[in-house]
């Protein structure tokens, strides 16, 4: 065994033996280190404000529908609105939802006075989105009415909420 | 110093090279397969739990790791003290390791799931159910709840809503896998989830991933179903819990019973967990049920909890469940009688953009209570398994005793019992002579509730003898379907039938009446339900007032101008006194018309109109589309029992997405993407549930 150990040469059997427990302990640190990173990369998930502007109308009833156009991203849960006559996640047609296309719709029996006037998020849509490209998003407000059931004019938007 | 300090290294690696080219390399090997063992450790490891809430200031919070169900807690984890929130539980050690807390005789475990609560509104017959299960995170570190449960076998679960807090998330329904990526993702990077999936019909598994320490998380299903009617009472019953399942050998689809904490150890591709003799979870259930009957309710009755009740109006019920009754260990079945001449065969029709859709409930004509019956040769099979074991078989036994007693000169009769293996009174049916109904008796004294349940054996034992034509053949199942077989089970009845009808009684607190209606259904027969505290002699005194009547049978039905396009069941059943038969389907015509059902009585032809249903009948119901869609899976997924073909699934699979459907090929799954939880999985903890009341633990529950 002395005789073996003497028989290499100093400098690269320390070069070798370091370099063999390195790369031993890179390579598992690394398959551990590697696998979430890799899966973090193929998706995120984010959650998309919806809201609707009826200006001075209070709002009764809206119908509208989001679209991610990229097709990256896939709706993970529905959520209601921040203000009480919408808090109730609204319906989904879920036809639509096929196509990563939804359809949303909510209505408030509520008297005028406890409807909500102007900008309110009407809900929030739960996404995970896959690859590296940011997905794009359209919104189109099918229909909004008031607390007459009369059709309004009405304005929908949305944003990306920042995380917590 | 610095000649000193090279020294020192070249002495430490000169060492080292020594060591390592002996014993030492082989213990480097060794570390390093285990380090990279610990990198891709299999998903199936057993996992200790955390410490429940209380047990001390701090606990132990895991690192972030890959994509697993189950997280082990070895030795190549990283730790981070974290501090403990929320309620604090009296002291107790870890549950699994068999210490726990005392409570007045019983064990108590801490588990997720906290409470149930039920609201349900029945109009007609037809119920709309809400279910809320309230899972809360006793433990100090990050958990997963996993919660097999289970639901009406006929339930349309079209609504999945996950509460945290004030926040109300509407679940998605997405094709399974996909669904099932989507969620193990968003547990993988530690945001709270949830995820429904269907095992069985009947039996469902609820994942919330992410759940905080102290943190509650609420889920809300909502299904419809249709209730029963049989002998001018509806019924209504909502199951509390899965009874623990026997799998034959060789088989990895069933459900698996085990006992707490011992995850895997059945070889199913799922399993429920109980509860060992004296453990207390602490889950117990709340239960309210509103009843609009359109007519006068005479009477109601429930013989399986303690309940208290109300009535606004003659025609309203409101019956809620005793606080005292609230351990959720067997099934709620509320039971009520309407004016019965008020009751005739009535359409409810629903239309919107996918167009018409009705359901029709046939009542039997009137004329069939006037004749008398054929000879019967009755086949009575006993399910003697260890399940049965106790009050359950001797119900049975009970039931058996009466049905000798009400046979007639003329009639014969067989009697075959299952376990582990099959045996039987006689090679061939006995005449219904006393000698031969005394000798029937002895038999029946002599069998005990022990082993296996090898159903199939006992259906093949039922239907493979030579029929006598001049007798009409009845085959009673009395068992609890307490197996994990049902598909196979179905598909040896489709193919042996032949001109037999099956009736079967589900026998027990917490049947499996996926497998006992739907064995009823393939044989074209009726389902009967014999619990503990039913009276076993009246139950099959009933079973022989239908059948002491011809049936009609070979049912067509004539729609006339309501223009059916799909109507389930697809084969109907026969139409027996005090049995109608409900059928739903999809139409395009008009509602008022007049239906006509064909069928015969013996060998004789029989027509019964059906006049002006539409305007006679209950109205629009809007959730017709989804218990119409419901049918069609049932009735795709029996098809598929028969003949395993993929594109039976597919259909499935489309049907249940396009009206927004739980189905063994979709799953409804929530993600709350505004926040993350600190670390991105927790410990996965499955929620034990007590046997079901009446059943031993011992006979039935796998304990390794």
């Amino acid at each position: 065994m002395r005789a073996a150990l003497q028989s290499l040469p100093r400098g690269a059997g320390l070069v070798r033996l370091v370099a063999l427990v390195l790369s031993v302990f890179g390579l598992a640190a690394g398959l551990r280190a590697q696998q979430p990173a890799l899966e973090e990369g193929r998706s995120r998930f984010c959650a998309i404000d919806i809201y609707v502007d009826a200006g001075a109308t209070p709002l009764a009833a809206y119908q509208l529908e989001f679209t991610a156009t990229n097709g990256m991203a896939k709706i993970a849960g529905i959520e209601g609105g921040a203000h009480a006559a919408f808090h109730e996640p609204p319906f989904y047609d879920p036809k639509a939802m096929q196509h990563e296309r939804v359809i949303l719709a909510a209505f408030s029996t509520a008297a005028a006075d406890k409807l909500p006037v102007g900008k309110v998020r009407v809900a929030t849509v739960h996404l995970q989105i896959t690859g590296d490209s940011p997905p794009q998003f359209q919104i189109k407000l099918q229909t909004a009415g008031d607390a007459n059931g009369n059709k309004i004019p009405a304005q929908a938007s949305f944003e990306e909420r920042k995380q917590q | 110093m610095q000649t000193r300090t090279h020294n020192s290294h070249h002495s430490f690696w000169r060492r080292s090279a020594l060591w390592l080219s002996g014993w030492g390399m082989l213990a480097l090997c060794l570390a390093l397969a285990a380090l990279l063992q610990g990198c891709m450790k299999s998903s199936l490891s057993r996992t200790p739990l955390p410490e429940p809430i209380g047990t001390s200031p701090f606990g132990f919070v895991e690192e972030p790791s890959a994509g697993r169900n189950v997280t082990p807690l070895g030795s190549d984890e990283l730790w981070i003290l974290a501090r403990g929130e929320g309620p604090a539980e009296p002291s107790a050690d870890a549950p699994g390791s068999g210490e726990l807390m005392a409570n007045i005789g019983e064990k108590r475990v801490p588990m997720p799931l906290q409470h149930t609560d039920v609201r349900a509104s029945v109009s007609g017959h037809i119920g709309s159910v809400e279910v809320r299960q309230q899972f809360q995170n006793p433990y100090t570190g990050k958990i997963e709840a996993v919660y097999a449960f289970p639901l009406p076998h006929n339930a349309a679960v079209n609504e999945f809503i996950m509460t945290i807090g004030e926040r109300r998330i509407r679940g998605i329904i997405r094709e399974r896998r996909e669904a099932e990526r989507l969620y193990q993702e968003a547990k993988r990077q530690g945001y709270v989830a949830s995820l429904l999936t269907e095992e069985r019909p009947n039996v469902f598994t609820q994942s919330v991933a992410n759940i905080e320490p102290g943190k509650q998380i609420d889920v809300d299903i909502k299904y419809f179903h249709t209730l029963d009617y049989v002998d001018g009472w509806y019924e209504f019953a909502f199951p509390m819990m899965a009874g623990p399942r026997f799998n034959p050998p060789g088989t990895s689809n069933g459900i698996g019973a085990v006992a707490r904490g011992q995850t895997g150890v059945s070889g199913q591709n799922s399993e429920a967990q109980y509860l060992r003799p004296r453990e207390r979870s602490g889950h117990d259930i709340s239960l309210k049920v509103d009843v609009d009957a359109g007519v006068p309710i005479e009477q109601f009755e429930c013989k399986t909890h303690q309940v208290s009740s109300q009535a606004a109006s003659p025609n309203r019920l409101t019956v809620s469940l005793d606080p005292a009754d609230s351990l959720p260990n067997k099934d709620f079945v509320l039971r009520y009688r309407v004016a019965g001449d008020r009751i005739k065969s009535a359409l409810m029709t629903h239309r919107d953009e996918r167009g018409g859709f009705f359901s029709l409930m046939l009542f039997p004509p009137r004329d069939l209570a006037g004749l008398r019956r054929q000879p019967l040769e009755l086949v009575f099979v006993l399910d003697c398994s260890g399940s049965m074991s106790g009050r359950p078989i001797q119900q049975a036994k009970a039931a058996v005793q009466r049905g000798l007693h009400l046979l007639q000169p003329g009639d014969s009769f067989q009697l075959i019992s299952f376990s582990t293996t099959t045996s039987r009174l006689g090679d061939s049916p006995l005449e219904a002579t006393p000698e031969n109904i005394h000798l029937a008796m002895q038999y029946l004294n002599e069998l005990d509730a022990e082993g296996g349940t090898m159903m199939v054996d006992g259906v093949k034992a039922a239907l493979d003898f030579p029929h006598d034509p001049s007798r009409l053949r009845f085959v009673c199942f009395l068992t609890d379907g307490y197996v994990g077989n049902e598909a196979e089970i179905l598909g040896e009845i489709h193919q042996r039938l032949g001109s037999s009808r099956i009736f079967s009684f589900g026998i027990g607190s917490a049947v499996n009446r996926y497998l006992i209606d739907r064995m009823a259904q393939a044989g074209r027969g009726a389902v009967a339900y014999l619990g503990p505290n039913d009276s076993a002699a009246q139950i099959m005194g009933d079973f022989f007032e239908h059948i002491s009547h011809p049936a009609l049978t070979d049912l067509r039905i004539d729609w006339d101008g309501l223009n059916v396009i799909e109507a389930f069941p697809a084969t109907l059943p026969d139409l027996f006194v005090g049995r109608p038969v409900v059928v739903t389907g999809r139409f395009a015509g008009d509602p008022y018309t007049v239906i006509r059902v064909n069928g015969n009585v013996g060998d004789q032809p029989m027509q019964v109109a059906i006049p002006a249903l539409g305007r006679e009948s209950g109205g629009d119901d809007p959730a017709l589309p989804s218990v119409w869609a419901r049918m069609k899976i049932a009735e795709l997924s029996d098809q598929f029992a028969y003949r395993l073909d993929p594109g039976l699934c597919e259909q499935i699979k489309q049907v249940a997405l396009d009206y927004g459907l739980m189905s063994p090929f979709t799953a409804f799954v929530a993600v709350d993407s505004t926040r993350r939880t600190y670390g991105s999985a927790g410990t996965t903890v499955p929620v034990a549930v007590p046997v079901p009341d009446g059943v031993k633990y011992k006979t039935t529950v796998e304990e390794k």
